[in-house]
């Protein structure tokens, strides 16, 4: 084998996905969906295989030069290293257990060639961006997976409020996608190179003040795929898509890719302490921001969506502090239990015929197959932070993280990050109590849930649950196994007493479980919603929305307006009009000779005859002169 | 004999009587006698200019003329005729509709 082969574990999603596109409609349904799972499936099949190259200091494979012109050179290469191998791991694993449910999920959808293939092809582009070692191939997949995501949330088009959600998450990310394109172009103008591997090992060489800028653009770019203030409001909206969409948006792909791009330029952003602070403060920002907005909300999956925006906040709190471990700790637990808590979301919303509101849910733990809430409350424990699950070590490694960082501003973080831990203990409990205690408060029938929407959430929830032993910290006798897998890549090491860890993992245990009390207090027996003006600001989002609409879209509308009325109306339609109109009214004009009457036409010619008749003798007294 | 220079002068004030026919009447007989006219004064002028210069062509154009006139005459009557169906009148003033 060689390396060229890994190009495999792209091509293969690539290829299922034109094969759906271009066949799908005409071959047995069964047969689509085969090809769709086995796309996926395979790659992560290949990513087992080819593990071996990613040991030492990775693989690099150029397929071919794509692009050569002058010092341009962008070779079309990936770059199988640490940190891409376990991504790419739980990418086509975590996807092929999502496609498994979504064969499942869109049974009765007619649609499923297009579905299935720009799934694929979602997953194709997350892979792009990952394994990429070129920036702009690096760019590719992300444009990629924002035109997926686009033609995936607004799937069901037919409803203008869907493809109006796939419109804003496309504009959204493409705002920040504006930025990351402002930083390649000042990186290869930097460096006279695109390569990532490249760019990383001249960083040291850049200025100062041009790395604090060039980390901002990169910082922005995440933003918007990852969806952190200020450009968090697509994902929210994002929950019109199908349910195995939302699965893979938020648990394996998109939303991570952020995370990701920063953990790929750590070498780069880590040499400005300004960057630092400032990814860790958009991280604690949105972390808190969203968690407060999940505790307002009323639809089950915008609730999910808001925790996934604040978990996606932790991991940027980590690279922020240093701790690049960390935060891909916390990307892969977090791929694990968002996945099991959307796809069993999917399943509840099945089960309640429809019903996304959770105060009209209530009483599945009874109504629902026994082992949904089971699954939905391992999701839920890992979300919270319950001690012993993947989410507890995670989030925890991220708090040690910061609360040892030297800066003391990260103190402050800290804080935001214990009270973010307790709000989301908080809200993943409410979300648990009202979906499955008491009793049914909805109206509409049950669907039968298939058994291939089942026992996919098995795999992932003992993954969620067991995801501590992948970095199990050392004062606990673990090895810390992902931080010496990531080696040189996994950032600062993580140095505190054995007590202070200990008094941490203690606290955030005690958050949690406050959370989980204060939350059963209040949600034991049903609780109507509140309906004063913090829960509407709540839910609301804290009127982004509206936010941008006022001070972003409706200026927007406004020069438009002006644009169009003012500047096409008046200045080009009116002087090119009134040409026009100069020109009628001298046609008007001769009009007026043309009478139609014989005689009028005669006495012209007469006049016409004798004007030249007048010419000609002028013309002969002249030649008789000489 | 009559000398080239007469038979021009007559010839031209038949042509202008033509003309002056053709322009102050209105009735469409009227102006097609006018251009009949001039047409004569026309063939006048062949005609004398092949005597002047001993040479048959202009005898044979002024045939030619008288050839063609007769043509003329017939269409233009049959119009006369159509016309005089459409609207019960000759004054060319009425026929207007190629009024722009």
């Amino acid at each position: 084998m060689n390396e060229s082969l890994l190009f495999l574990i792209l091509l293969l999603p690539l290829f299922c996905a034109v094969f759906n596109m271009l066949f799908g409609m005409r071959l047995p349904r069964l047969f689509t969906e085969v090809m769709a799972v086995i796309g996926v499936a395979g790659a992560f099949v290949l990513t087992l295989l080819f593990w071996g190259y990613a040991e030492g200091d990775g693989s690099r494979a150029v397929l071919f030069t794509w692009l050569n012109s002058g010092t341009l050179n962008v070779s079309f290469a990936l770059n199988f290293d640490r940190l891409a191998a376990p991504m790419t791991l739980m990418v086509t694993g975590v996807a092929t257990l999502i496609h498994l449910y979504a064969v499942g999920y869109m049974r009765e959808e007619d649609d499923y060639a297009r579905f299935f293939s720009l799934l694929n092809l979602f997953v194709f582009a997350m892979l792009v961006i990952v394994l990429a070692d070129n920036l702009l191939v690096l760019f590719l997949g992300w444009e990629g997976v924002g035109f997926c995501s686009y033609g995936l949330i607004g799937f069901w088009y037919r409803k203008l409020e869907n493809a109006k959600a796939g419109t804003k998450a496309f504009l959204v990310t493409r705002v920040g996608d504006v930025f990351l394109g402002i930083a390649m172009l000042w990186l290869f103008a930097l460096t006279g190179t695109l390569s990532i591997s490249a760019i990383n090992a001249q960083a040291a060489l850049i200025s100062p003040g041009v790395v604090i800028v060039l980390s901002l653009l990169l910082l922005l770019g995440a933003c918007g795929k990852s969806a952190q203030l200020p450009l968090m409001t697509w994902l929210a909206d994002a929950m019109a898509g199908p349910t195995p969409v939302s699965a893979l948006i938020h648990a394996a792909t998109m939303v991570t890719a952020g995370v990701y791009l920063l953990c790929r330029f750590f070498p780069l952003v880590s040499l400005s302490a300004v960057a630092m602070t400032a990814i860790t403060a958009i991280g604690a920002l949105t972390a808190i921001y969203a968690a407060s907005c999940a505790m307002a909300q009323r639809d089950i999956k915008r609730v999910l969506a808001y925790s996934t925006m604040s978990q996606v906040g932790y991991m940027f709190m980590a690279v922020g502090a240093g701790t690049v471990a960390g935060a891909m700790f916390h990307l892969l637990t977090h791929a694990f239990f968002k996945a099991v808590l959307f796809m069993a979301a999917g399943c509840i919303i099945h089960l309640g015929g429809g019903e996304n509101n959770i105060f009209k849910m209530g009483g599945l733990a009874r109504r629902g197959p026994a082992e949904l809430f089971w699954v939905f409350l391992a999701g839920a424990v890992c979300l919270a932070g319950l001690p012993l699950t993947g989410g507890f070590f995670s989030k925890d490694s991220i708090l040690l993280a910061l609360y040892t960082y030297p800066d003391p501003v990260y103190r402050v973080f800290w804080l935001i990050g214990i009270v973010t831990a307790l709000l989301t203990s908080f809200y993943t409990f409410r979300l648990v109590y009202l979906v499955f205690a008491g009793e049914w408060r909805g109206s509409g029938h049950p669907h039968a849930l298939p058994l291939l929407m089942r026992w996919p959430l098995w795999p992932l929830a003992l993954l969620g649950l067991a995801g501590g032993m992948f970095n199990l910290p050392a004062f606990l006798g673990g090895g810390e196994a992902l931080h010496h897998w990531y080696g040189t890549m996994a950032g600062r090491m993580l140095t505190a007493s054995h007590d202070v860890e200990w008094m941490l993992a203690g606290l955030a245990a005690a958050i949690a479980v406050v959370g989980w009390f204060a939350a059963h207090w209040r949600y034991r027996t049903y609780q109507a919603p509140l309906e004063n003006a913090l829960s509407r600001f709540l839910l609301s989002g804290w009127q982004a929305d509206a936010l941008v609409d006022r001070f972003f879209i409706r200026p927007f509308n406004a020069m438009a307006l002006f644009s169009w009325i003012g500047c096409d109306r008046t200045l080009f339609d009116g002087s090119l009009e009134g040409l026009a109109r100069t020109a009628t009214r001298c046609g008007a004009l001769l009009l007026k000779i043309t009478t139609g009457r014989l005689t009028t036409y005669l006495s012209a010619f007469a006049w016409g005859f004798l004007i030249l008749l007048g010419w000609f003798l002028l013309k002969l007294v002249e030649g008789g002169g000489h | 004999m009559i000398s080239f220079g007469h038979a021009l002068a007559f010839a031209g004030a038949l042509f202008v009587l033509g003309l002056t026919c053709v322009l102050l009447h209105r009735q469409i007989l009227m102006i097609l006698i006018g251009v009949e006219i001039m047409l004569n004064g026309a063939s006048l002028v062949f005609v004398a200019a092949s005597a002047y210069w001993q040479q048959v062509d202009g005898q044979v154009f002024a045939l030619l003329l008288m050839a063609i006139t007769a043509a003329e005459v017939a269409v233009a009557l049959a119009m006369v005729v159509y016309l005089w169906r459409r609207k019960r009148t000759l004054v060319a003033d009425e026929f207007n509709r190629m009024r722009g």
